[in-house]
């Protein structure tokens, strides 16, 4: 079959969210001789694009882009090793977490899955995490962007707080935000460079931020 | 005309004297302003009340559902909080494994609710009164699921999950005979269906796994000559017709997730819109004239004759001057 055909097939079983497909796939484009990075960037990032796409034009709703995450994500597990292998680079990286005081998360795991089937490493510090912790994983990881979600309109102010953190400690990181009541004004307020309503802009606005 | 004949004639567009009214109340209001609380229930006074649930057999439950710490809910799902006055979250399933789903118990603890004691709630009061019925399958199977594994369920569809789902089906269909068979006027269920933007799983999955439930549920409350509410977060546009065809009485949603207008076109008149103002923005940032502005739009949209509700909730990050004004706004406007 020709480096095209499989790829799309790729795409096509990363869609239908087949895990056991998208790995099987993996390992004959391996097989194929087709280079690692093009299994990744034609085949399992073009997929999650399309994923994305759907997802933002209400074609796909949150079951539909979870099935496709894991696929991505075993496919992904698949490929890595030769990844590392080839030193095929990851786009950045991206801290991620849901702010201090907050619980809720399905908003930014998918946002983390949507990113990691963008290319990007990312570094989910959970929820309920603090300022603190941002700053610090930030710099330990050299972060390309630090994102911030919150569900309450009580803990969204803790999102200018991990921002003032950043720039205090000499960071200049940029920032992404999201979350049910966060807005595009609210981003400029507390001087974020990023907002996004959902997790599918959440990636280009990363990818904004990264001039990648 | 008592409250009970003022939302009856709201839900049949039969020109109410007055839009009836009603605060819903988290308990961080009550916390963080309980004069002001006093003050708004004093002034505008609710029309709707739900009726306590006077149980026999106390359902079994650890912790207190609205503070910092653990919950374990009737069913044994295990919420974690971080918050005063507002519900926590799921962080492991009850049911990690699909064999262990025989294990899960109902809790007919709900179901041993004093009829004689509800009935007596309702003949000394002149509010209309829902039953205190806790009717949520899409919600509690995230809860014994996790919202990450249901939604993947909802894909696979595996045997084991209709099991589940039709075990707690039957159990809340028990639950509303038992209420349907009391003198409240109404029933209640409630689920989530939307997210801010759209709805959290497809329409067409939506009516193949759900609509049949909710079809059981408002066919069981107008046998017995019941209203039926319901309320779900977020935008829930698409599903908005069916719960119409079903037969739904009232429906408490985030109108200002959705185009308002819009919604009063098509669905003014067909159903009765049992508020809210917008929680998000609103409540907590927005000025007088915004609060205004808003109750308006929703009177202008969405009145026909009827079919609306003054209905705001008083929780968590909102300010009291807007709660009070959005019930003072509903008051100057209530002169049809």
């Amino acid at each position: 079959m020709r480096t095209g055909a499989i790829l799309k097939e790729l795409q096509e079983a990363l869609l239908d969210g087949k895990k056991d497909e998208v790995e099987y796939l993996i390992e004959r484009s391996l097989a194929s001789g087709i280079p690692t990075s093009e299994i990744l960037n034609q085949g399992l990032i073009v997929g999650m694009e399309k994923v994305g796409t759907l997802f933002k034009k209400n074609k796909f709703f949150i079951p539909e882009v979870l099935v496709a995450a894991r696929a991505m994500n075993a496919g992904l597990a698949k490929l890595e090793p030769f990844l590392v292998k080839d030193k095929v680079e990851p786009k950045g990286l991206v801290v991620i977490g849901t702010v201090k005081g907050d619980l809720h998360d399905i908003g930014k795991n998918l946002v983390a899955m949507m990113l990691r089937g963008a290319g990007f490493k990312v570094l989910d510090l959970g929820n309920d995490v603090s300022a603190e912790k941002f700053v610090e994983s930030a710099r330990a990881h050299n972060a390309s962007v630090v994102g911030l979600s919150a569900l309450l309109t009580t803990t969204m102010i803790q999102m200018g707080n991990v921002v003032e953190a950043l720039r205090d400690s000499g960071l200049s990181t940029p920032v992404i935000i999201g979350g049910a009541p966060v807005t595009q004004e609210y981003a400029e307020e507390i001087k974020a460079e990023g907002y996004a309503p959902d997790a599918a802009s959440a990636v280009e606005e990363v990818r904004r931020l990264v001039k990648v | 005309m008592t409250s009970r004949e003022l939302v009856e004639r709201t839900l049949e567009f039969s020109r109410p004297q007055r839009i009836p009214r009603q605060m819903w109340l988290l308990a961080w209001a009550t916390e963080h302003y309980p004069e002001k609380v006093t003050e708004i229930q004093r002034k505008f006074p609710d029309d709707i009340v739900t009726s306590l649930s006077f149980y026999k057999i106390p359902p079994r439950t650890f912790g207190d559902e609205n503070s910092p710490g653990i919950f374990i809910d009737e069913w044994g799902c295990v919420f974690e909080n971080r918050q005063r006055g507002i519900m926590g979250e799921v962080k492991e399933p009850l049911l990690r494994e699909w064999k262990d789903v025989d294990k899960v118990r109902v809790p007919a603890e709900r179901l041993s609710v004093d009829k004689d004691k509800v009935n007596d709630f309702c003949r000394r009061t002149d509010k209309f009164v829902i039953a205190r019925s806790c009717v949520r399958p899409f919600e509690q199977l995230q809860f014994m699921r996790k919202p990450e594994n249901l939604f993947v369920d909802l894909i696979e569809q595996p045997a084991e999950f209709f099991i589940l789902l039709d075990r707690i089906h039957q159990f809340y269909k028990q639950e509303l005979e038992l209420w349907a068979r009391t003198e409240v006027d109404a029933l209640f269920f409630n689920d989530d269906w939307g997210s801010q933007n759209s709805l959290l799983v497809s329409p067409s999955l939506w009516r193949k796994i759900f609509k049949p439930l909710y079809k059981d549920y408002i066919d069981l409350a107008h046998l017995h000559g019941k209203y039926i509410f319901m309320h779900s977060d977020g935008q829930i546009m698409d599903i908005l017709p069916d719960l119409i065809e079903l037969g739904l009485d009232a429906l408490n949603s985030q109108l200002f997730c959705m185009d308002i207008e819009e919604l009063g076109k098509r669905f003014g008149g067909k159903i009765t819109f049992w508020g809210e103002i917008d929680r998000q923005y609103l409540l907590p940032y927005g000025s007088s004239e915004e609060i205004i502005a808003s109750v308006r739009k929703v009177k202008d949209s969405l009145y026909q004759d009827g079919g609306v509700i003054a209905q705001c909730e008083f929780g968590i990050g909102a300010k009291p001057e807007n709660v009070y004004l959005v019930f003072e706004t509903w008051n100057n406007f209530s002169n049809l």
